[in-house]
């Protein structure tokens, strides 16, 4: 009943736009944990499609062999993420810097390789996932899951954890010691930024619906790190407006035929160097909002959400 | 077979050194991983394939005006896209890179189309040369006694010479550099121009050597060498031939072992395993953290 | 508020009427790659598909409607694809989509076309569980479990090779699934398959591969990528000194093959749906008119099928007096002998197509001539 009524619903949506809306939404959902890893807590990773790759297939498997409801098909597909992002983490999250990006990117190249000789991903053919299990259609539900992390995103930001990780990323010996266990947190921001990619990739195997390890590569780490650099660094309004903005750009370019890409990979240049700490890094959108309301904003502690120095300083 | 796969591997890394070298001299002096430096390869490798195709010039000839042009190249890249960045986070230059990347490699599909294209057959003359049971080919020897080279004279140029001293200011503190009288701008300017027109020598003897040249070689072979230059540690001139070398050789042997369809998996695992070890690269300085 | 967001309704409904309004021409949706890693199947097809118009066109359009291309970069991506599917059939309202000529791609459109009851036309998905997708499904490519048995029957018996060396693109999909069709196919024969080796689309460097090969001392290379690696192999094999050929599917039947390849393509042989030497008078006429086009270049597979997948959209318009794909669904379905520039094409009861019979081509003094003529036997 409730499923009809939604359904009905979508449909009053234009479907091209509908396309592009919950594209959107998946690009937030997976910018959102980059964001956390890379934007708040400071470390590289160039591997983060290796997550998602993961909660694809998870989340296409389990819908193909056993059907299950899709929220616990979602969950478990995050969770597995998660899973591989504490295996993987916790070796390579002693490196530092750019030693730390070229082993995700590592870790993501040798993952994409496994996925490509595996019997169950079906190898180079890929999957072709069914319609999910669940009554509520696929574009909501990709919505709600957005506002979720959105949320939960702005509560762990806040909370003496989101500190924390800001003070490693600001200072990390400094952070050591004033009693912050640097590895632990760290892992932690890494496990959770692979559990909402997790999310990401099993969303997107059933809104694609059809999944290829090939998919998952470098190419697609770099999109979502260009999402949330370009976005602002740290800052999770930055991180929803970089990707919307670069999942629509190249249907707003389709326009110019052929010669998009090259407008499109002009513009990252001018955009970086206009904005070099992304669009919405420094910029307190809280106090805009505030502004454009009239109303004097609530004076808050210095390491806010998403003002000041945010992106300034990734080692 | 062993030694001529070892051979094969060898060549083969000399190839993934040559890349790495431009890479990590860049990376050495101003911290930027420049993603663009895959894309100057491949320009490097049109530019000499359109002088001996169009214009019959000799390949030699027209491998150092491919060097002239990319040369070039770089020095009007880093002018756009990282100059304005320097004072910026180095993901934000990082982008800019990627952005480059994308920009370039688009061009020369628009002009050049989407399939490969080769050298002519004749344009350097191959002699099978035999070392017991293995063979090694004349263009393979000149691939592994170029980057040998090439490596060599850079570490002349950087620890010998007065430019190369400047270099090192730079790199160790760009702005005490630029205070002591350093014109830091130039050194920059001079290390891209360098380290492009190495790449474009990298991308003709790679064009010659594999007889293909395609608008998207760039960023597998960028990886790759990036991938070798932090084996080797990153920012080391000598740590990016012996990082090239041991990566092509890993590669070769896994191949060989009989595992083909692991190559990828194998040349990446070798490098994480390295970084568990010694997190800094085979030949890496310890990083200095400051408090 | 609730009257603004009926206006807004109200204005976004009208735009979409006034596109569907727009009669008198028949559209038709390129679905591929122009800028990308796989360009270089899509730009080929498109440039066959442009050609197809022309001619249609130029014979009075399809039930009094021009025929028209509606083209749109996908640059290889799959939710850039999805985007541009809904956007031919919302916006565009494309009677049919042509392409992609990857699988993976065709698969992500495919239930979208599905959905929305708009033909898709695959020119070069060859990979497994296509046509499966739904009723509006097809693909004008030759089928590889049908060419295979008889070619093998053909190199075994009449040719005498008795040890394949087998390479396949471990990334490529169309290669993945050939090789399992040939693997199939050797079982039981009394040959062996001595060396299976995989390589990387996008690889350069071979050697190490080929030394394996190289040490099994094999009759023949069965490759079943496509002609860019095919012609880095066989390069790398003649600098080894191996001199045996290679065969392998409608993948490596490129000029690029040939002009990247060289010398060391001499002999070698793939298998096709049709016969450029002595061709077919449809097929004659297109390659003089692609060669005048094209400064004298050769179309290669792509082109023809882009071609040929535009032809049939036509002729089944034609059949169905009709430019609702729900109506020339039915008569795409059953098409018979069509004879195409790309092989003559039957859709089976499955709607898998047809091509029969298979030529094998082999490569002698640079340019693709008969080898052997090879009947396919076509379910009824």
């Amino acid at each position: 009943m409730i499923g009809e009524y939604l359904e009905n619903l979508v449909n009053l949506v234009d479907a091209y736009y509908l396309q592009i809306f919950v594209n959107i939404g998946i690009a937030i959902i997976l910018a959102l944990g980059l964001n956390l890893v890379t934007g708040v807590t400071g470390q590289l990773s160039l591997g983060h499609a290796a997550f998602m790759s993961i909660g694809a297939f998870t989340g296409g498997i389990l819908t193909i062999k056993l059907g299950m409801p899709f929220s616990v098909n979602l969950i478990s597909s995050g969770l597995m993420a998660a899973f591989f992002g504490v295996l993987i983490g916790f070796p390579i999250l002693r490196l530092s810097g750019d030693y730390l990006a070229i082993a995700t990117l590592g870790f993501a190249e040798i993952l994409k390789v496994i996925l490509l000789n595996l019997d169950i991903t079906n190898r180079a053919l890929g999957l072709s996932v069914p319609l999910p299990n669940t009554p509520i259609p696929l574009p909501i539900y990709v919505w709600l899951t957005v506002l979720l992390v959105i949320a939960a995103m702005i509560l762990i930001q806040n909370s003496r954890f989101g500190r924390a990780l800001r003070a490693i990323r600001e200072d990390e010996i400094a952070a050591e010691t004033m009693g912050i266990n640097t590895t632990l947190y760290k892992i932690q921001a890494f496990a959770i930024g692979a559990f909402t990619a997790g999310l990401g990739g099993c969303l997107y195997a059933h809104f694609i619906a059809y999944i290829n390890p090939s998919d998952f590569g470098f190419s697609k780490s770099v999109d979502i790190l260009n999402m949330v650099v370009l976005g602002g660094l740290g800052s999770i309004p930055g991180s929803v407006l970089g990707a919307s903005l670069l999942t629509a750009a190249p249907e707003f370019l389709r326009f110019m035929e052929r010669y998009r890409m090259l407008v499109y990979g002009a513009l990252l240049v001018f955009l970086m160097i206009f904005r070099p700490n992304g669009l919405l890094g420094g910029v307190s959108v809280r106090q805009l909002v505030c502004k454009a309301l009239g109303i004097k904003p609530r004076p808050r502690q210095s390491l806010s959400t998403d003002s000041n120095m945010e992106g300034r300083r990734v080692k | 077979m062993f030694w001529q796969q070892l051979i094969n591997g060898i060549a083969l890394g000399s190839t993934y050194a040559l890349i790495a070298l431009g890479y990590t001299m860049v990376y050495g002096i101003i911290q930027l991983i420049n993603f663009a430096h895959g894309e100057i390869y491949m320009v490097g490798a049109f530019a000499a394939l359109v002088f001996v195709m169009i214009f019959k010039m000799n390949i030699f000839l027209a491998m150092v005006l491919a060097m002239a042009v990319c040369l070039l190249m770089g020095v009007v890249i880093e002018f756009i896209a990282y100059r304005p960045l320097r004072r910026s986070s180095r993901l934000s230059a990082l982008i800019s890179a990627i952005g480059v990347s994308t920009f370039l490699s688009t061009l020369v599909l628009l002009i050049f189309g989407a399939d490969a294209k080769g050298f002519p057959d004749h344009v350097f003359p191959v002699v099978q040369i035999h070392i017991g049971s293995a063979e090694i080919s004349s263009l393979q020897l000149l691939i592994i006694g170029i980057s040998a080279l090439l490596m060599l004279s850079l570490e002349f140029i950087v620890h010998h010479t007065k430019i190369g001293k400047a270099m090192r200011a730079t790199s160790q503190d760009y702005t005490t550099a630029a205070l002591m009288g350093v014109n830091v701008n130039l050194v920059i300017s001079f290390t891209f121009a360098l380290g492009s027109a190495l790449a474009a020598a990298g991308g003709v003897l790679v064009g010659i050597y594999f007889n293909a040249v395609s608008f998207n070689m760039g960023l597998m072979a960028g990886l790759k060498a990036f991938a070798a230059a932090v084996l080797g540690g990153i920012g080391s001139i000598p740590g990016a031939m012996l990082g090239g070398v041991l990566l092509g050789v890993v590669e070769v042997l896994g191949v060989a072992a009989g595992y083909s369809s692991y190559r990828d998996a194998i040349a990446f695992a070798i490098l994480v395993g390295v970084l568990m070890f010694k997190p800094t690269g085979l030949l890496g300085q310890k990083i200095q953290k400051k408090v | 508020m609730i009257k603004k967001i009926s206006v807004l309704i109200l204005i976004i409904f009208m735009l979409c009427m006034s596109v569907y309004g727009a009669a008198g021409t028949v559209k038709i949706g390129f679905m591929g790659a122009l800028t990308g890693d796989v360009a270089m199947f899509g730009i080929p097809t498109l440039a066959g598909m442009k050609m197809a118009v022309e001619d249609v066109n130029k014979a009075g359009g399809v039930n009094g409607q021009k025929m028209v291309i509606v083209e749109a970069d996908n640059r290889g991506d799959k939710p850039e694809a999805a985007n541009i599917a809904q956007k031919f059939i919302s916006r565009d309202r494309v009677a049919a989509i042509v392409g992609d000529p990857t699988t993976g791609i065709t698969k992500v459109v495919a239930p979208i076309c599905e959905r929305n009851k708009v033909v898709l036309l695959s020119a070069g998905a060859v990979g497994t569980g296509v046509v499966e997708l739904g009723k509006y499904i097809f693909r004008n490519t030759l089928l590889d479990s049908v060419a295979i048995p008889p070619l093998v029957d053909y190199f075994v018996n009449e040719a005498g090779y008795k040890r394949f060396a087998v390479v396949t693109s471990d990334n490529n999909d169309f290669s993945v699934s050939l090789t399992q069709v040939f693997k199939n196919a050797m079982k039981g024969k009394k040959a062996q398959i001595v060396a299976d080796e995989k390589i990387k689309d996008g690889d350069k460097d071979f050697s190490a591969q080929i030394t394996n090969i190289k040490a099994k001392k094999p009759d023949i290379i069965f490759f079943s990528g496509y002609y860019t690696e095919g012609a880095l192999l066989m390069k790398e094999a003649r600098k080894q000194g191996l001199n045996v050929n290679m065969f392998g599917g409608d993948g490596l039947y490129s000029p690029t093959l040939i002009s990247l390849g060289g010398k060391a393509v001499e002999g070698s042989m793939v298998y096709v749906g049709f016969f450029p030497e002595n061709p077919s008078p449809e097929t004659a006429k297109f390659i003089n008119a692609f060669k005048a086009k094209n400064n004298g270049k050769l179309p290669g597979l792509f082109e023809t099928q882009g071609y040929d997948a535009i032809m049939m959209l036509a002729e089944a318009m034609k059949r169905a007096k009709s430019n609702d794909p729900k109506k020339f669904r039915d008569e795409l379905a059953k098409i018979q002998n069509f004879k195409g520039v790309s092989g003559t094409i039957t859709i089976q009861p499955n709607q898998e197509p047809i091509k029969s019979p298979v030529y094998l081509l082999e490569i002698k003094d640079g340019a693709y001539k008969l080898k052997a003529k090879v009947d396919v036997k076509v379910n009824k």
